[in-house]
């Protein structure tokens, strides 16, 4: 029997009513390819891609389209086989809008399939790869964090000696209501996963492997424990049941309650030697390291009660919202929002032609009903100081200090209460009774003060 | 269908709860209290109660007006002030002291201040030391519950009934005739000042003879301002506000273990001459001070260590002007005082990130 209830968890946080029931039961299907696809240059953290193609040459599925020569970036590559139609401006989820390749799709040719666990099973041996293959295919595969983030994955697991990582931590927690996407991987790719689990494990040099899921997710929970036990003990790998609660998958959050390691403000999880990946990642790092295909399909689940079908979805990166909209049978009369992520750290986004990106596990459809009529109306009254978002902060801030004090551009005093340590997770936000979005007054002040800075450097 | 979309930042979702709850909250806790001060005082205590929260919303609603702001009575902030204002008020408070209470308390302590979220003394409590400066014996005269009729002074505990009946006096106020008596705190004040003059007579009263009062302090048959009056309604309201996490436990926690501690302290060196802790905890303002006034989170501090500290200081306070002070109740002075320093204890218990202080900033 496996234990399926998490023991772990970390101080603070929500529960917000995670509605997984949408798309959690529907089997990850492939879209019919759309007609165009754009695919945006900056879909990571770090330096934006410039475009290796010119108007109207051809490009094949898997060639590679854009690049940078940062440290800290990943290349860009072609979904399908086509003609470029046009580099311009596109609207970019999170930063509004940026430079992308918009091609247009050759007539044939042109089938997605699914990777299908294909060539993976329990007798796949991580071993046969040097390191430097691993990191390499990594590198040229493109392959950024597919949970939200997007931090360039090679930057995270290639050896570095000043920060040795002895522990890969693996996030799938998903605790990000509607989104089932991981869940979905692991269910029907579990060998595909667990192989790019081990092979990041043998590039970073992690001699343990602990993966961390919610209890929420019990089949998940069985399946992986199952298959990790069909290992037969080839790595130290560990399935660790951590409690349902939000943000579970917070990085520094997971490393609390899985790892009981607190990581320093100010500093990432390699420097107490803990590398942390996301589901998709590592299902894509095993794609791009065994079959050599870069990171051009992923997997997005479409939930919400505004969508006519929701499910879990294989699509190119590059689809534009307005064509995923009509495969799932199109937008409801109610829908109030469409958010690229889940609801706690999506992007509302109000140009359906936004493309999907590397980072947009989700797409979630929101009614007025679900967004709340405050939220949705936008009212917001004045604080009345009852604390609650300090008690939900998992990072022990103080947000509504922070949130008055940009709301006042008094940086200094956002910054004295440890503004940038903030991960943005939105509980104080959710939880607040004057519905004052604290969260979107921290993040405009992390944007001014980055302005700042470039002004003043 | 495009038009309809809107966007604004994450999250996109909120739990349904709002200002207005959280004050709606407050009243339904309220509510066993306001019952039992009907009870035990009748009428008086509903018409004290609908003129304050009556005036405290005409207040609102004509600072609002003059301010050019939208209407903000939704939040029923303004109900709730009015309330507690009542419940700090003795029975037979007269309707004009309502009306200049409830206006004092809406429109110099919260609308000069800037409104709901922004006054630093709590509303109800400021108004009531206005109150209590202005008029000193309108606000010390405390009438006999209605459930007690002269009847029952007849029991055994004549002595100090005997006392009792030698401080009342029959006050003429607009309609009625009310027999006023010493509250549980007035006694033991006494008591306590009697105690300290050498040579007491028999006739004097003594600490140990409010044992007799602690049940009916603790059920309301006493005498006090409305809200004073019954630990019990108080105590099923403060739990309910537990439960439905109006307030978190800290601050009710703070205030009532160290006033229990403090009491006991002084009740440990001298018997004699300070009544025992429970008595202090049941008796007058302690309760609705540690479950609805010193909780008022516009005036209390932010962080949970900060609740500790505020709620502490409070406790100790209060038993400092009840134990040590001129006055028999020290709640309003002791809610006052720690408001005045919140903005301090929230600055002194600054969070210290889960990741503990960056080394550079």
């Amino acid at each position: 029997m496996v234990e399926i209830r998490g023991k772990y968890t970390f101080p603070g946080g929500t529960h917000p009513p995670d509605n997984k029931h949408f798309s959690e039961n529907c089997p990850i299907e492939s879209v019919p390819v759309p007609k165009q696809v754009a695919v945006l240059l900056s879909q990571h953290l770090g330096a934006v891609c410039v475009s290796t193609v010119a108007k109207k040459d051809a490009v094949l599925a898997g060639q590679m389209i854009g690049k940078s020569d940062a440290f800290v970036s990943a290349p860009i590559h072609s979904p399908v086989n086509g003609t470029v139609k046009d580099i311009t401006l596109l609207p970019h989820p999170v930063i509004g809008r940026t430079m992308g390749i918009v091609i247009d799709v050759d007539a044939d040719n042109n089938e997605i399939k699914q990777p299908v666990n294909g060539g993976f099973d329990n007798t796949f041996n991580p071993g046969n790869y040097t390191v430097e293959q691993i990191c390499k295919a990594v590198k040229e595969g493109g392959i950024v964090g597919m949970g939200g983030a997007g931090f360039p994955t090679r930057v995270k697991i290639e050896p570095n000696p000043a920060m040795p990582k002895e522990i890969l931590l693996i996030n799938a927690c998903e605790c990000e209501p509607f989104i089932t996407c991981d869940y979905r991987v692991m269910l029907e790719w579990t060998w595909q996963f667990l192989a790019g689990v081990r092979l990041a494990a043998r590039a970073a040099g992690c001699e343990k492997i602990r993966i961390g899921i919610e209890d929420n997710k019990p089949e998940a929970i069985e399946v992986i424990t199952n298959a990790v036990e069909e290992l037969g003990g080839m790595d130290d790998i560990q399935v660790v049941p951590v409690k349902t609660k939000y943000p579970q998958g917070g990085e520094r959050q997971l490393i609390r309650s899985v790892l009981g390691k607190t990581v320093p403000t100010g500093s990432i999880p390699p420097t107490i030697g803990v590398c942390v990946l996301n589901v998709a990642t590592c299902a894509a790092i095993a794609e791009a390291v065994v079959n050599n295909h870069p990171l051009t399909h992923r997997v997005v689940s479409v939930a919400g009660c505004a969508i006519a079908k929701p499910g879990n979805y294989y699509v190119p990166i590059g689809m534009r919202v307005e064509d995923l909209i009509t495969h799932c049978g199109g937008l409801t009369e109610t829908s109030a929002k469409v958010v690229m992520g889940g609801p706690m750290m999506g992007f509302a986004i109000a140009d359906l032609s936004t493309p999907l990106t590397k980072t947009s596990g989700a797409l979630t459809f929101l009614t007025k009903a679900a967004v709340t009529r405050a939220k949705y109306e936008k009212q917001q009254t004045p604080c009345i100081r009852c604390g609650r978002c300090l008690s939900v902060c998992p990072e022990h801030l103080n947000p509504t200090k922070i949130a008055h004090a940009v709301k006042h551009f008094r940086m200094d005093i956002a910054q004295d209460y440890y503004m940038s340590a903030c991960i943005e997770c939105g509980c104080c936000s959710y939880v607040c009774p004057a519905n004052i979005e604290i969260t979107g007054y921290i993040k405009t002040g992390k944007l001014l003060q980055a302005r700042a800075k470039k002004r003043l450097g | 269908m495009l038009s309809k979309i809107t966007v604004s930042p994450a999250p996109h979702i909120s739990q349904k709860l709002s200002t207005q709850r959280v004050m709606l909250d407050v009243l339904i806790g309220l509510l066993p209290a306001v019952v039992a001060a009907v009870f035990y005082f009748r009428l008086r205590a509903a018409l004290v109660m609908a003129i304050c929260v009556v005036s405290c919303m005409v207040s609102e609603w004509v600072c609002n007006v003059i301010r050019k702001k939208p209407n903000s009575l939704g939040d029923l902030s303004a109900v709730v002030t009015g309330l507690i204002l009542a419940m700090s008020l003795p029975p037979q408070a007269p309707w004009w002291m309502c009306v200049i209470g409830s206006g004092f308390a809406i429109i110099i302590a919260k609308m000069l201040f800037g409104g709901l979220g922004a006054n630093i003394f709590n509303p109800a409590m400021a108004s009531r030391a206005f109150l209590a400066a202005s008029f000193g014996a309108l606000m010390t005269t405390w009438t006999v519950p209605a459930t007690l009729g002269p009847v029952q002074y007849k029991g055994q505990e004549t002595r100090v009934l005997a006392a009792i009946h030698a401080e009342n006096c029959y006050e003429s106020s607009d309609e009625q005739v009310a027999l006023t008596q010493a509250t549980p705190l007035a006694w033991s004040k006494t008591a306590q000042k009697a105690n300290n003059v050498a040579g007491t007579t028999q006739a004097t009263p003594m600490i140990g003879e409010l044992e007799w009062m602690l049940k009916p302090a603790f059920y309301g048959s006493v005498g006090g301002c409305l809200g004073e009056t019954s630990a019990l309604a108080l105590l099923v309201g403060g739990v309910y506000l537990l439960v439905r996490r109006t307030i978190t436990f800290h601050i009710p926690a703070a205030v009532l273990i160290a006033a229990a501690v403090f009491a006991g302290i002084f009740y440990l060196v001298n018997p004699d001459k300070y009544a025992n802790p429970a008595f202090h905890l049941v008796s007058g303002g302690m309760l609705i001070c540690a479950f609805f006034i010193a909780t008022d989170p516009v005036t209390a501090p932010l962080s949970a260590k900060g609740m500790w500290i505020f709620g502490a200081g409070v406790g100790a306070l209060i038993m400092l002007i009840r134990l040590v002070g001129e006055y028999p109740e020290g709640v309003m002075y002791a809610i006052l005082i720690m408001n005045a320093v919140t903005p301090l204890i929230d600055r002194a218990c600054k969070l210290v990130p889960a990741g503990g202080k960056p080394h550079v900033q």
